[in-house]
């Protein structure tokens, strides 16, 4: 293994769903001779493409995890990340865009600038990762990568310069003229291998002069070199090259390759256009946070001299134990050093060190700055920064959404209790979106997540990986109960029938307060309550809390104040005036106009302009308050108020509405009170629900 | 009741305007002030008014995001609520939050058509229908004539009243009855204009355009500390 930083790529691959990100994977890798045969990711050999690993992955033809691999082309050594094409598999793509230094932005030639898109250039925007777009698809129908060099300007605001124009278009088309070296590309062979570079075709000639011109001018704004040459008509491959990999790395421009990956087109240039134009580790200034100086940012180096600092981006448990994706960012990983978990401060041993190739790996020594690789048998969560012994340095943490989405789920047998624990304990170590907890109200197991997908996806890997059979369920909207005017309440409980008998008379007020689910005040005097006793009231109360009178849901929001009562000398007991209590509580409930609460949510929505209405109205029929709309360019954010019953489901519906192009967040905002009618409705269902019990 | 004591104690009452609402429907309304004067706030006072006797307010801001507006209202209603020791401002709060929409635009992204189609989206779909409209941040230049005659249409065959926060400048001088200059040029199309004035240490509200005040009632302030609309005697707007 060579190790010169300068020669070290680091990219991903986002793009929309089947904009075709794994297949272009997939060409990559097969023509930098990592694979041998190309599988397509819906193939009819059934082998699924080689990125695509997971069983179900294969099966849905999309990918979900994304996997690290390592290839090399003219010298340079490249470790790609596939990253998913799902919006609710957007932790994965924020994750990978975190450890990369380059991108490369797939679109498709048809469907141009979609939601995914926006949402993948945005994050690549927040880490600063440059990028290169590659329109692919110019071999289907209604092709027109023009059109999405257009989109790419007006929605994504790049400054998107085609380095490329395509030699037909549609069924004709066969290879693309390089703007740079102005030369058509052919792809011959049975999967593309051979490059076959000859003059460009007459028919083109002059578009791809007047093209080259645009592109000079575009690039001579990044170099006074440039400028001169061109004035006097001297412009050089080199000098081009140099200035629009210098505008690259600053973001300030985009340059545009076409091809169509399915058809092996057009991938080579891609491979090029990697190497000479997207930057190598230490063109890119990293960041750490140094918690010992309030978190001040400290600068890295990609030195491999210098103490190491590294990222933990991703968790696997394989067969074999936790496999840890890391990436150095300075200094060098080797196999037996010591490093030390800054968030836990523990020091642990380096054992294996290895390169991933999909899911099969590659043992090496070390691992030096700018590298990606993975580490066997070290206990950490995502996000971890491992670090030399003696540097506190900490990398910036992850920008991690909040899940959007809860299910409640249930193991269908024995066996499978036990299985989905190990399960969860996994799958929520390994992604920082999934989530699993009991939901202390209705006892259920619940998992949240970015989507209905993303929990559907983890549910059907509990029954593949871990033979966890589970039934999936509506999760139980976490309704309440409370009171919303004073009451009072006088109870005498009495009971004479054989044996020792129980008395206690129990009398105050009630009223509902906002500050504390339950409060409790003794105002007793004269020992009307002996002191003994008043601890055994306060009990009774309690234990009314749990279970509503009205709809059985959990009471909040009530204060009990008790002034006066009775007891008897022989027949009052703890159990007696707990008794009391309990009937002076439903007594004063009934009179205090309980109503049920249920927990509303605040919802943005993101979507084009030309849908706002679409949307507004599907809100609007999930009882939403809308509580204002933000234009932004073509975007339209629409900030509302959801009760969280009316969501489930949204996000399909959602889809539908706007294309897939509009996306949706949700976060708790408060509890408020159901609506009569739905309350009615909840009362007939849970009747019903009795009725089934019964 | 609540409701009803804060809409008795309202000092825009004493505007000498013969109902609440001070502009007729389909009327405009302008609130002039220099920057950080308290137009916003006044508006916000307008729209908590219309909002407290159960009308439906659509505040458009060309200037602030959703949060920024829905902070003002926030910040006003809990001043009213000081003032007044209003305990439920929160049950206060949760009866009036679904009379108001908040809508956003860039000014440079801001036009009557597209007020309109918003608009549309909303009352065809039975979402929204505002009896006010308050604008915030509306460029009265050379060209908001146009709009602004668009806008009064609108506002005429919807019933609807609208209300402008204009900013004005130190070093414009007053035209004839003292109007600004950006705003002298489209006052006609307007029933009424009030000047946020700063004289001393308090900020008057003096009506430029409307009916004016009988010389016995008191003058209208607008208390610098809490923003709120007081006459001289004390009493805060709401």
């Amino acid at each position: 293994m060579k190790y010169d930083v300068r020669k070290v790529r680091n990219i991903g691959i986002s793009a929309h769903i089947d904009a075709g990100k794994t297949t272009l994977t997939e060409r990559i890798l097969y023509y930098t001779r990592r694979i041998h045969t190309i599988h397509d990711v819906k193939g009819k050999d059934g082998v699924g493409a080689t990125m695509d690993f997971m069983e179900l992955e294969k099966e849905r033809g999309i990918t979900i995890a994304s996997a690290a691999t390592y290839c090399e082309w003219q010298d340079h050594e490249i470790n790609i990340i596939d990253t998913p094409g799902h919006v609710d598999f957007t932790i994965e793509v924020e994750r990978s865009l975190r450890v990369l230094d380059g991108g490369i932005l797939v679109l498709c030639s048809v469907g141009g600038v979609q939601s995914q898109s926006i949402t993948v250039d945005q994050q690549m925007a927040r880490y600063k990762v440059p990028c290169i777009a590659f329109i692919n698809k110019c071999d289907r129908s209604g092709a027109n990568p023009f059109r999405v060099i257009d989109q790419l300007k007006e929605k994504l605001g790049h400054n998107a310069v085609t380095i490329h124009i395509p030699i037909g278009l549609e069924a004709d088309f066969n290879g693309v003229v390089d703007l740079v070296a102005m030369k058509a590309i052919y792809f011959d062979g049975d999967n593309g291998e051979h490059v076959r570079i000859e003059d460009i075709p007459e028919d083109l000639f002059s578009e791809a002069t007047q093209r080259r011109e645009e592109l000079i001018d575009e690039a001579s704004m990044f170099s006074d070199e440039l400028t001169e040459a061109a004035l006097e008509n001297k412009v050089t491959e080199d000098l081009l090259v140099q200035a629009i990999r210098k505008a690259t790395l600053t973001r300030e421009m985009t340059p545009v390759l076409m091809g169509s990956a399915y058809k092996n087109k057009g991938i080579q240039p891609i491979l090029d256009a990697v190497t000479k134009l997207l930057p190598c580790p230490s063109d890119v200034e990293n960041q750490a946070l140094d918690p010992d100086s309030n978190d001040a940012p400290v600068t890295l180096f990609s030195d491999p001299e210098k103490p190491v600092v590294s990222l933990a981006f991703k968790l696997e448990d394989g067969p074999y134990g936790q496999l840890t994706y890391i990436r150095v960012y300075q200094g060098t990983l080797a196999k037996g050093c010591s490093i030390v978990n800054v968030r836990t401060g523990k020091k642990l041993k380096v054992g294996r060190v290895v390169r991933m190739h999909a899911h099969q790996m590659e043992d090496i020594e070390v691992m030096p700055a700018g590298y990606i690789g993975a580490l066997f048998g070290i206990d950490c969560a995502s996000g971890d920064t491992f670090v030399a012994p003696g540097i506190g340095l900490s990398m910036i943490s992850m920008h991690v959404p909040d899940p959007v989405i809860s299910l409640a789920i249930a193991p269908k047998d024995n066996k499978g209790e036990v299985n989905m624990a190990k399960a969860l304990a996994r799958f929520t170590k390994e992604d920082p979106t999934f989530k699993a907890y009991v939901s202390d109200e209705t006892g259920d197991t619940i998992i949240s997540g970015m989507g209905e997908l993303h929990l559907e996806v983890y549910v059907e890997r509990m029954r593949r990986e871990y033979n966890a059979e589970v039934t999936t369920g509506m999760p139980r909207v976490a309704y309440r109960e409370t009171i919303t005017r004073m009451a009072e309440f006088d109870y005498i409980h009495k009971k004479q029938t054989g044996g020792a008998g129980q008395f206690g008379r129990v009398a105050g007020y009630m009223e509902p307060i906002t500050e504390a689910d339950f409060e409790f005040e003794n105002k007793v005097t004269g020992g009307a309550i002996p002191t003994q006793f008043i601890s055994s009231c306060e009990k009774g109360f309690k234990k009314c809390l749990t279970k509503g009178p009205k709809m059985e849901f959990p009471i909040t929001g009530i204060k009990v104040v008790i002034n006066d009562g009775a007891s008897h000398s022989v027949d009052s007991s703890d159990m007696a005036f707990q008794a009391a209590a309990r009937g002076a509580f439903l007594q004063g409930y009934a009179r205090a106009k309980p109503v049920i609460h249920e927990p509303i949510m605040k919802v943005v929505v993101e979507t084009p302009i030309e849908f706002q209405g679409p949307v507004m109205g599907s809100l609007n029929q999930r009882r939403g308050m809308i509580v204002g709309t933000q234009e932004e360019g073509r975007m339209s954010v629409i900030e509302v108020q959801v009760p969280l019953a009316e969501m489930f489901g949204y996000s399909t519906v959602l889809r539908s509405a706007t294309q897939g192009m509009a996306q949706f967040t949700m976060e708790f905002a408060t509890y408020r009170q159901v609506p009569k009618g739905i309350t009615d409705e909840l009362v007939k269902k849970a009747a019903e629900e009795k009725r089934n019990v019964a | 009741m609540l409701k009803n004591n804060l809409i008795l104690r309202n000092p825009l009452r004493l505007t000498g305007h013969e109902t609440e609402d001070i502009i007729p429907e389909g009327g405009f309304g302008a609130v002039l002030a220099r920057a950080g004067v308290g137009k916003t706030a006044f508006l916000v006072q307008l729209a908590l008014n219309s909002l407290l006797r159960d009308n439906k307010v659509l505040h458009v801001s060309l200037n602030d995001p959703v949060k920024k507006v829905c902070l003002w209202y926030e910040e006003v209603l809990r001043n009213i609520a000081n003032q007044y020791n209003v305990k439920q401002i929160d049950q206060l709060w949760e009866t009036i939050l679904p009379n108001r929409f908040i809508m956003t635009f860039k000014v440079e992204g801001f036009s009557v058509p597209k007020l309109e189609e918003r608009l549309t989206d909303l009352t065809e779909q039975d979402i929204f229908f505002p009896r006010m409209i308050l604008v915030d941040g509306f460029p009265f230049d050379e060209i908001a004539r146009k709009s602004l005659s668009d806008l009064k249409t609108l506002a005429q065959n919807n019933s609807i009243r609208v209300w402008f926060a204009v900013r004005t400048h130190r070093h414009e001088k007053p035209g004839i009855d003292g109007m600004p200059p950006p705003f002298l040029a489209v006052a006609d199309l307007f029933e009424v204009a009030l000047q946020l004035q700063p004289v001393e240490k308090e900020i008057r509200v003096r009506a430029l355009k409307g009916e004016t005040a009988p010389a016995d009632h008191p003058v209208l302030i607008l208390d610098p500390s809490t923003m709120l609309i007081k006459d001289k005697s004390g009493a805060t707007s709401l």
